[in-house]
């Protein structure tokens, strides 16, 4: 079985993230801070790991798991911490020069397009697992415009994976009105399923692991080659088919106000015409 | 120049790893800055008198060296935990707190 996994490099999430007003669309601060793997790839990454153990040590072996990334050459760091949890070896399509890894200039449709070029050329993908959405862009859209362009099954938000004897994926998915439960079928394509916040806890790198990663092979290849591979124009690929107008910081929340009594937080909520 | 045992070295770098992602608002620093009282600090390895006299000796400081560094190792599982429950309650809070 091959399990394709799409990470992305992301500002890690405990970052505050800072507004350049004078740099217009571009303005969120990506210098010197620090980016690491967004989330909900990394419980991608763990899932699909858990999936090449579930058939015990003897069939693990027949399971390959491959990172592929999307980006500058730092996402080589996120490729490999990918190696270092448990997958097989990556694949780093690296962009150049000033092309952000982010929503300004790498847009789903695109990352989308770039994606199922990997997967043809992979041949034997029986699986795509990635993140249901990233915390930059926040679109989530990179799953399903992939399962569309493939016209693979796809179950979206998934809660928990199961592989069947028969190659098949029975799916939980997590949806407002509760949790549905689909069986995915990939006969002449993969199946895509993106994960949500509850699939797993992912494990943590420990340092054998890293060290172990760093000998696993990454094949690097460029944006341009990649395109010029799979017969897609370059302008397609990176020309955002949404543009962003603006981007500012929230209003920052104001002072409250304290209260002394009960009788004094009654009356100002009478005030302001909150309680009758 | 004292001499640092190899698995002691192994344990502070295996501390700094997962350090880069310890939430602390002084990140690597305030990790650094335990773990370097920590492993100096003579009561986290009670070494028993007598010096490296007789192979017993030696074998017996050997065998509480490395229970030391197993305390440590679980120490730096306890912060991965952190770490791992940090994020899941950010992320929680972020994206809802679903069904």
């Amino acid at each position: 079985m091959r399990i394709l996994v799409p990470v992305k490099r992301v500002i890690d999430y405990a970052i505050k993230i800072r507004v350049d007003p004078t740099k217009g669309a571009q303005g969120v601060q990506l210098a010197n801070v620090k980016m690491s793997m967004n989330p909900f790839c990394e419980i991608a990454v763990e899932e699909a790991i858990r999936l090449k153990e579930a058939g015990g040590k003897a069939k693990m072996k027949d399971t390959e798991v491959v990172a592929v990334s999307i980006g500058p050459k730092q996402c080589s760091e996120t490729i490999r911490t990918a190696l270092a949890m448990g997958a097989d070896r990556g694949i780093h399509i690296e962009t150049k020069g000033d092309v952000r890894g982010d929503y300004i200039d790498m847009q789903p449709w695109g990352i989308a397009n770039l994606l199922k070029g990997v997967v043809e050329k992979e041949d034997g993908v029986d699986l795509v697992i990635l993140g249901k959405q990233s915390i930059d862009s926040d679109c989530g859209q990179t799953g399903p415009l992939l399962a569309g362009f493939l016209n693979a099954p796809q179950a979206t938000f998934a809660a928990k994976v199961d592989r069947d004897d028969d190659g098949s994926f029975t799916v939980e998915r997590e949806t407002d009105a509760g949790t549905e439960t689909i069986k995915l079928n990939p006969t002449s394509s993969p199946a895509v399923i993106t994960c949500d916040l509850r699939l797993n806890t992912p494990r943590y790198p420990t340092m054998p692991n890293i060290m172990k990663a760093k000998k696993k092979p990454v094949q690097t290849i460029s944006l341009e080659d990649m395109v010029k591979e799979l017969g897609l124009n370059l302008d397609d690929v990176l020309a955002p088919k949404n543009e962003v107008v603006e981007v500012y910081e929230p209003p920052p929340r104001k002072e409250g106000e304290m209260v002394e009594s009960v009788e004094e937080l009654l009356g100002k909520l009478k005030e302001k015409r909150l309680v009758a | 120049m004292p001499r640092i045992h190899p698995l002691v070295r192994d344990l502070y770098k295996r501390a700094l790893i997962v350090g880069k992602d310890y939430p602390h608002p002084e990140g690597l620093d305030y990790v650094r800055r335990k773990w370097k009282d920590a492993l100096r600090n003579p009561q986290n390895c009670q070494l028993v008198e007598g010096g490296t006299s007789s192979p017993e000796m030696e074998k017996e400081y050997e065998r509480i060296l490395r229970k030391a560094v197993g305390k440590g190792r679980y120490v730096i599982r306890e912060m991965e935990g952190t770490i791992q429950l940090k994020k899941y309650r950010t992320m929680r809070r972020h994206y809802g707190e679903g069904v």
